[in-house]
């Protein structure tokens, strides 16, 4: 019996590392590869002092002179500090928001509930489009203003929804034991419901950041004053070739431009390894639960 | 009578309710100001759609004028079709993709290397749309810089190098393969969940009827994805109106015939018309835009709702 069973074990261990095996490994090098290559190159493209020759896959001349440029600007600091301030400020009302209305929305027996919860979604069918949010945007003066790119994206219905489908998770029991212990609502929301919900927290709180970083549109429409672009906006101008800062120490234009696409994900390529398991929980909640 | 009498038992009127939740009620506000500001003031701003509004003059009340003379541009119409074409067929190739790579990631039998291509595909997707126009403006580029030029180039595809994100002709072309590079990774998450969801007793079983890889993939893994792939398109296609960021980050004034869509369209006309902008004009623009949106995502709903028995939003 026992052999028999070495047997199969041993044949199916054969089939797995067959020939198509080897071949769906090497597909995937590839993939790898292509999705690689492009970053790759302006990575050795930011490090290069020559100009850039395309099939070059290694510096020729290797120096920091592109990164010195990109540092060193003084119109450069200010949109990094730009970045960071709004990632901060935005995540946490982000956060904010989205905690206080999922902890709501999961008081089933409360009335109005339904309302509220309808209201909410209600925005993500309709809008009222670019304009309108223009000029309300501007009538309270949130344009030109770090505020307005802080506040506006921080209430984001469809990230509210996850938080509340991770709540939902939260047994019943132990709010009702802590009504009985006599803690308040807001009492029970800091100590029994954000405790509980750290994953969460973390997920849905990478994705406010990711997406206050990476934010562009709402720069591009509400900010006009340059001393509030963030890295996104500099970024744009300087591959447009509008505002390229003083090449120095000999890089070319091409190895500023290159060092500065590297600056922009920097953070993020850094953290990615160890963070990469919160998305994928986060899209995870969103698919599969309701 | 006996229900009447259940409903004193298990609810307590009204009044005693809305006391017993009042906290409740106060932890929501930010959230409804926050929804007020920013969601529902500007939906009140359509009501411009229907005025000459030129920021410097009150609006003027114009009733239908505004999409009379909408209708009758071929820019809005160039810029209708190009929004439906280019997310539809984004969606397409991306998630025919996505599919793809998932099937095979789930015949990965070494779980090391799975894990790693995984982390290495997602990448993409966490850079921004600048990051990622700024990569291809690079690698895309009609110089001796340019990597795809001096690799097709070399290989003898092409005698002289193809400008392809200013090149009406190449264009499509460009903007679907960068969207492919950068989403088809993220798009595979949710396949790849449902595929660990299948229960390997059925592979098992299906092996013993002697059924092979190919066998299994088709009779076994293809009907379950089935579902979550007609979710994903369903899903997906109530946000079509919304293409925005990737077009407007990659376009240029030699592509604005297949590049521009609706979003830049009503961006172009506001604050770069050159002109003094007709706000009311534009916000006219923005509602066609919400309204076919609005039908979208009623019908996927609807279409939700038949296919998996619940609805998208």
């Amino acid at each position: 019996m026992a052999q028999v069973q070495a047997g199969i074990a041993f044949q199916r261990r054969k089939r797995k590392f067959g020939a198509f095996s080897i071949i769906n490994g090497l597909f995937f090098l590839l993939v790898c590869f292509i999705i690689l290559i492009p970053i790759w190159k302006v990575l050795v493209d930011s490090f290069d002092l020559t100009t850039g020759y395309g099939m070059k896959l290694w510096p020729e001349r290797f120096g920091l002179a592109g990164y010195i440029s990109v540092f060193t600007n003084p119109t450069l600091y200010k949109p990094l500090m730009n970045s960071i301030l709004t990632t901060v400020g935005g995540t946490f009302f982000g956060l904010m928001l989205s905690t206080l209305g999922a902890y709501v929305l999961i008081q089933f027996d409360m009335p109005g509930r339904n309302f509220l919860a309808g209201a909410l979604l209600f925005t993500m069918i309709f809008e009222g489009g670019m304009i309108p949010s223009y000029i309300v945007m501007r009538n309270l003066g949130l344009t030109n203003s770090l505020w307005g790119v802080i506040l506006l994206p921080a209430i984001n219905v469809y990230n509210l929804v996850l938080m509340r489908n991770f709540f939902e998770g939260i047994p019943v029991s132990l709010f009702e034991s802590a009504t009985l212990d006599g803690c308040t609502p807001m009492q029970t929301f800091l100590r029994i419901v954000l405790p509980l919900s750290k994953a969460a927290l973390a997920s849905i709180g990478l994705m406010f950041a990711v997406a206050y970083w990476n934010d562009y549109t709402n720069y591009k429409l509400y900010i006009t004053k340059e001393t509030m672009y963030n890295f996104q906006m500099k970024l744009r101008s300087i591959m447009m070739g509008s505002d390229l800062p003083q090449a120095i120490g000999g890089a070319t234009e091409n190895t500023v431009q290159n060092a500065a696409v590297i600056v922009a994900i920097l953070p993020f390529m850094i953290l990615y390894p160890f963070l990469q398991k919160y998305f994928v929980k986060g899209i995870n909640i969103g698919a599969v639960k309701e | 009578m006996e229900t009447a009498a259940k409903v004193v038992v298990h609810k307590a009127p009204l009044k005693a309710r809305i006391y017993k939740y009042r906290w409740f009620y106060l932890l929501f506000l930010p959230v409804a100001a926050f929804a007020v500001v920013f969601h529902y003031l500007p939906m009140f701003g359509i009501l411009y759609s229907f005025t000459n509004y030129k920021i410097i003059t009150d609006p003027v009340w114009v009733g239908m004028d505004n999409f009379k003379r909408l209708f009758s541009m071929p820019n809005f119409w160039t810029a209708f079709s190009n929004t439906l074409e280019l997310s539809i067929v984004k969606l397409l190739l991306n998630t025919f993709a996505a599919v793809i790579l998932s099937l095979l990631l789930n015949e990965m039998v070494n779980l090391r290397v799975k894990k790693l291509a995984q982390t290495v595909i997602y990448l993409p997707h966490f850079m921004s749309w600048v990051v990622t126009a700024s990569v291809f403006q690079l690698i895309l580029s009609p110089t001796t810089a340019g990597l795809v030029n001096q690799i097709l180039l070399k290989l003898g595809v092409i005698e002289t190098n193809i400008y392809f994100l200013g090149d009406s002709k190449w264009w499509r072309t460009a903007y679907y393969i960068i969207n492919v590079w950068r989403d088809t990774g993220w798009g595979t998450i949710i396949f790849m969940a449902t595929l660990t969801g299948i229960d390997p007793g059925i592979y098992e079983a299906a092996s013993i009827d002697g059924a092979g890889r190919w066998k299994k993939m088709w009779y076994i893994t293809m009907p379950s994805l089935a579902n979550t792939i007609i979710t994903v398109l369903i899903l997906n296609l109530a946000k079509v109106m919304n293409l925005f960021e990737s077009a407007f980050v990659l376009q240029n004034d030699a592509v604005m015939d297949q590049a521009q869509v609706l979003q830049t369209y009503v961006y172009y006309q506001t604050f770069n018309s050159g002109g003094i902008p007709n706000y009311g004009y534009t916000t006219a623009i923005g509602l066609f835009r919400s309204v076919v949106g609005m039908v979208l995502v009623l019908a996927c709903n609807f279409a939700s709702k038949k296919v998996r028995g619940r609805g998208i939003v």
